[in-house]
């Protein structure tokens, strides 16, 4: 045996790194196919003629089974957008978001099983939360949802990605749910006077990445049960 | 090597003196440690590079290759054993140095693809314990598998060298291991 193989060893395996990087390099997409001008659900409109129901929370009359920390996520009442709540030692964030320009950060208060929240552009939560479920409603853009949203664990639940692109603040929420399909969107500037929010890219769970353009979003989960994101 | 001059004793000895037999590569290896963890933190991560089709996702597919390549690892450590002569009742077969020398490569050659699909499509990130752990491991494993590449055909060396930079070798694939593959399996369940 050649006493110099280790070195061989070593130079096939650079070759091949090199040889791969290469070829990711050629074959990377120049400018990724935009998934915006992809499905762009019905917004709004007929959302808000949507009756307000009696309020689902439910009547507390023992807080018992009231957590510290817990994440929900689910789909609204109906359908049609997702919501997002993570609990930290009362402390609250959540999220809502039709995947398109329907979407609300809030912030608030938990405590005795009850949340209030409230968010840029009139928008409000307000839920009852045990350790199963959260019950209540969120408004956002102006369109009243009502939603009973399970606990989930991870990689399920709330992840946020902020970027400063060209002098403007990218924010990015995204809900994944239990079933593992996601709803994401994207405001290109939080602080232009009227934010426009659009479908955000698709969220890679397993990396925490997303890719805008040539942009790239690493998305932070908000988690209340590890604090991440408080 | 622009190091060497530094390395050499200052009184007239030959090149490969003790200590340059292993300061020098651990050098090199450092600087490969080093080069990769640079480049994976100035390159702008793509999030995409060629991968093996067939997979559900980039993920599988390195997670399996790491694997693979743990696998291998595994092979090395009781390969080794049995050549130091540390199992006992079990004498080194004929065979052994060649299983030694192939499952090392296979490891490593196993190993360079997930490498490259880390640095150029995810680069160095430390956003969460396990990333910044496995970011630092990872560059890690490539400078600790040089140093012994290096060092292996070097001739009387202290015993302990070729041992303590296996096991370093070793410790470090399977750090990267537990905080990619491991961790992928365990958070999506084991799916191709």
């Amino acid at each position: 045996m050649n006493i110099k193989t280790p070195y061989l060893t070593l130079l096939v395996g650079a070759a091949l790194g090199a040889v791969l990087l290469v070829a990711s390099m050629l074959a990377t997409p120049k400018a990724p196919a935009s998934p915006i001008a992809a499905a762009t659900p019905a917004p709004a409109s007929s959302a808000p003629a949507q009756p307000a129901p009696s309020s689902p929370t439910p009547t507390a009359t023992a807080v018992a089974n009231v957590p510290a920390r817990a994440n929900y996520a689910g789909e609204v009442n109906g359908g049609g957008a997702s919501v997002a709540i993570s609990i930290h030692h009362g402390q609250a964030i959540a999220y809502v978001c039709n995947g398109s320009v329907i979407e609300a950060w809030l912030k608030g208060t938990a405590a005795n099983g009850h949340l209030t929240m409230t968010g840029k552009g009139h928008a409000r939560l307000s839920a009852t939360y045990r350790t199963k479920r959260a019950v209540g409603h969120v408004i956002a853009h102006g369109v009243r949802y009502t939603f009973s949203a399970p606990a989930v664990h991870k990689p399920s639940g709330l992840y946020r990605a902020i970027a400063i692109v060209r002098g403007a603040k990218i924010k990015a929420g995204w809900i994944v749910l239990p079933d593992g399909s996601q709803v994401g969107s994207l405001e290109p500037n939080t602080d232009a006077a009227a934010p426009s929010a659009t479908r955000a890219p698709v969220l890679d769970v397993t990396t925490g990445t997303a890719h805008d353009g040539n942009t790239v979003l690493v998305a932070t989960p908000i988690s209340g049960v590890t604090g991440s994101g408080f | 090597m622009a190091t060497q001059p530094h390395t050499v004793p200052p009184r007239p000895a030959r090149a490969d003196s003790g200590a340059a037999k292993i300061v020098v590569p651990s050098l090199i290896g450092a600087l490969v440690a080093l080069t990769l963890g640079v480049y994976g933190h100035l390159h702008n991560p793509t999030g995409y590079a060629i991968n093996i089709a067939g997979f559900s996702s980039p993920g599988a597919v390195k997670s399996w290759l790491a694997t693979g390549a743990f696998v291998f690892a595994l092979v090395q450590v009781g390969s080794a054993l049995v050549m130091y002569g540390k199992i006992p009742r079990i004498a080194a077969p004929s065979w052994i140095g060649g299983l030694h020398r192939w499952s090392g490569r296979a490891a490593f050659l196993l190993a360079v693809p997930v490498a490259v699909h880390c640095l150029y499509a995810l680069g160095f990130q430390g956003y969460s314990t396990r990333v910044l752990i496995h970011s630092v491991l990872g560059c890690a494993f490539f400078g600790a598998f040089t140093i012994k590449m290096l060092i292996l055909p070097k001739s009387e060396l202290p015993s302990w060298t070729l041992p303590a930079l296996g096991a370093l070798v070793f410790t470090a694939l399977t750090g990267v291991w537990f905080t990619s593959a491991f961790w992928f399996f365990s958070t999506f369940g084991i799916r191709h």
